[in-house]
């Protein structure tokens, strides 16, 4: 009777594994959009899509938007200037997009200056990621 | 009429040149073509084919240079009539339109052949200096210096110049025989048989085919032992995997062997404005990659690329601001660095298959569909 729980058991724990860490990422922005902002009422989707899909403009003149490289359908693999290939952004086409924090974080910091001139705040990076989710 | 009658008599088909003089001859006039059209005409991603040449070409005149002392007779150089007075007589008599059908050489001949094997021997030496120095390859890549094999290169084509003047006159002597004297010396090459009064000098034989055949087999098994085990992929470090992530991620991860210790400090100090984009790294990954950076760069390379351009300082540090690589790429044109496969001008991996390992062989290059040198 033990063997099969063992088995059961073990089964849960891999089938948990994967979705735990892809969503620590979410609750981490979302505890420090709202340590930033009281009022903060949750990420969306169309303000991502907004951020996403505008130009900038406010960063370095070579690259206005997120879509420079990024194309402006997620679900398509992006460009970099210098002609390497971006996977998509959008996570049914790239499942393990925003997962490594550390990797996240480090894209984030880059581009975000690079486009927008300055680090974006926990909001838009947790919107960015909603967005992506849905697409 | 009578001793006229005797001595058409005693004219006949003697076997002067042996079978493996004959297969050594044909050999050399293809490998030589080859070698020829791929060291003038072709590109220099044609040069795989140019060494190969060059190597066909080493064991056959190790073959010839052998066979000179142990072939038949008329094979060995000490049946060479190279005396300075038959030179003479020879040209005098060719002047005056005469030319006696000879068993052998003829002077000119016979030096017009010691003409051609030094030539060619001169050749084959410096083409392996400058494949092991300035290419980085082949059984002398690791003793000899790129600085010898960049200098050596005028030397092997100098010997090739001299090689295509002396088959220039080879083949016009014997077009003179052959049209004007009406000695057929092609038809002796192929057939090995002249028509002579026999002197009983020709020991040509089944015996030296064998002895030949078994002789050029050696020679060549040899070589390709020699090449293969001498040959070793030298100045080759696969990219330092931290490298290649913090530098590899939006354009391909360049060999630091590619630009100085100086530009690579400069660049690094300039991260948070890289051509353009933000790609500044943490503390710590940037620490690895100065250290990397600093071990690997282009003074502690000897290769062609580092040379001619990981030594020369740009003050855009582009790699495509130096002469070297303008003067390279001059005849692709911008619509060529754009094609879906190349993305860019720093893209050197769409074409140069081996970019990452920063040697740039010639072999390597692969140009992509649709993409066309001219």
């Amino acid at each position: 009777m033990i063997k099969p729980f063992i088995v059961a058991l073990g089964l849960g724990t891999v089938a948990f594994a994967g979705p735990v860490q892809a969503d620590t990422i979410l609750p981490e922005y979302e505890a420090q959009a709202r340590a930033a902002d009281p009022s903060f009422s949750g990420f969306s989707a169309e303000r991502g899509q907004a951020f996403y899909l505008k130009d900038h403009a406010t960063g370095k003149a070579e690259t206005p938007s997120c879509t420079t490289c990024h194309m402006g359908n997620p679900t398509q693999a992006g460009r970099t200037r210098a002609g390497k290939t971006i996977a998509p952004m959008a996570l049914s086409q790239t499942p393990d997009r925003f997962q490594d924090v550390k990797k996240v974080e480090k894209w984030f910091r880059r581009n975000c200056k690079s486009v927008l001139g300055r680090e974006c705040s926990p909001q838009e990076k947790g919107d960015f990621i909603t967005f992506m989710k849905t697409q | 009429m009578r001793p006229l009658q005797q001595s058409e008599q005693s004219v006949t088909s003697v076997l002067i040149w042996d079978l493996p003089l004959r297969l050594f001859h044909w050999a050399m006039v293809l490998v030589v073509c080859v070698a020829a059209v791929t060291g003038y005409l072709f590109e220099d991603w044609w040069l795989d084919v140019h060494v190969w040449a060059g190597y066909a070409l080493t064991a056959l005149l190790l073959f010839r240079l052998i066979w000179g002392f142990v072939g038949s007779y008329y094979s060995r150089f000490n049946s060479f009539p190279l005396s300075i007075g038959g030179v003479r007589t020879h040209l005098f008599d060719l002047l005056r339109g005469r030319s006696d059908p000879k068993e052998g050489h003829t002077p000119v001949g016979a030096w017009m052949i010691v003409l051609l094997l030094t030539t060619l021997i001169g050749l084959v030496v410096s083409g392996f200096v400058v494949w092991g120095g300035q290419e980085n390859n082949g059984p002398l890549a690791s003793v000899i210096s790129y600085g010898v094999g960049k200098g050596v290169e005028d030397v092997h084509e100098i010997f090739a110049n001299i090689l295509m003047g002396l088959i220039g006159v080879h083949l016009a002597g014997v077009l003179v025989e052959t049209v004007i004297f009406k000695h057929d010396l092609i038809r002796a090459m192929l057939t090995g048989e002249k028509q002579v009064v026999p002197s009983g000098k020709s020991t040509a034989g089944l015996k030296h085919s064998v002895i030949g055949i078994v002789l050029f087999t050696v020679i060549a098994f040899g070589l390709t032992y020699w090449i293969n085990s001498a040959s070793r992929a030298n100045e080759v470090a696969a990219l330092d995997q931290i490298y290649k992530q913090a530098c590899g991620e939006c354009h391909m991860a360049y060999h630091p062997s590619l630009r100085t210790q100086s530009a690579w400090d400069q660049l690094m100090q300039g991260l948070e404005d890289h051509y353009g984009e933000d790609a500044s790294l943490s503390d710590e990954v940037a620490q690895t990659v100065r250290t990397y950076l600093k071990d690997n760069n282009a003074l502690n390379f000897d290769t062609e690329a580092a040379h001619k351009i990981g030594r020369i300082n740009t003050p855009s540090l582009r790699i495509t601001d130096t002469r070297f690589w303008q003067k390279k790429h001059d005849d692709f044109k911008d619509a060529d660095f754009r094609h879906p496969a190349v993305g860019s001008k720093i893209n050197c991996i769409a074409c140069h298959k081996d970019a990452e390992t920063g040697r740039f062989d010639d072999a390597s290059i692969k140009l992509p569909k649709g993409i066309k040198y001219d």
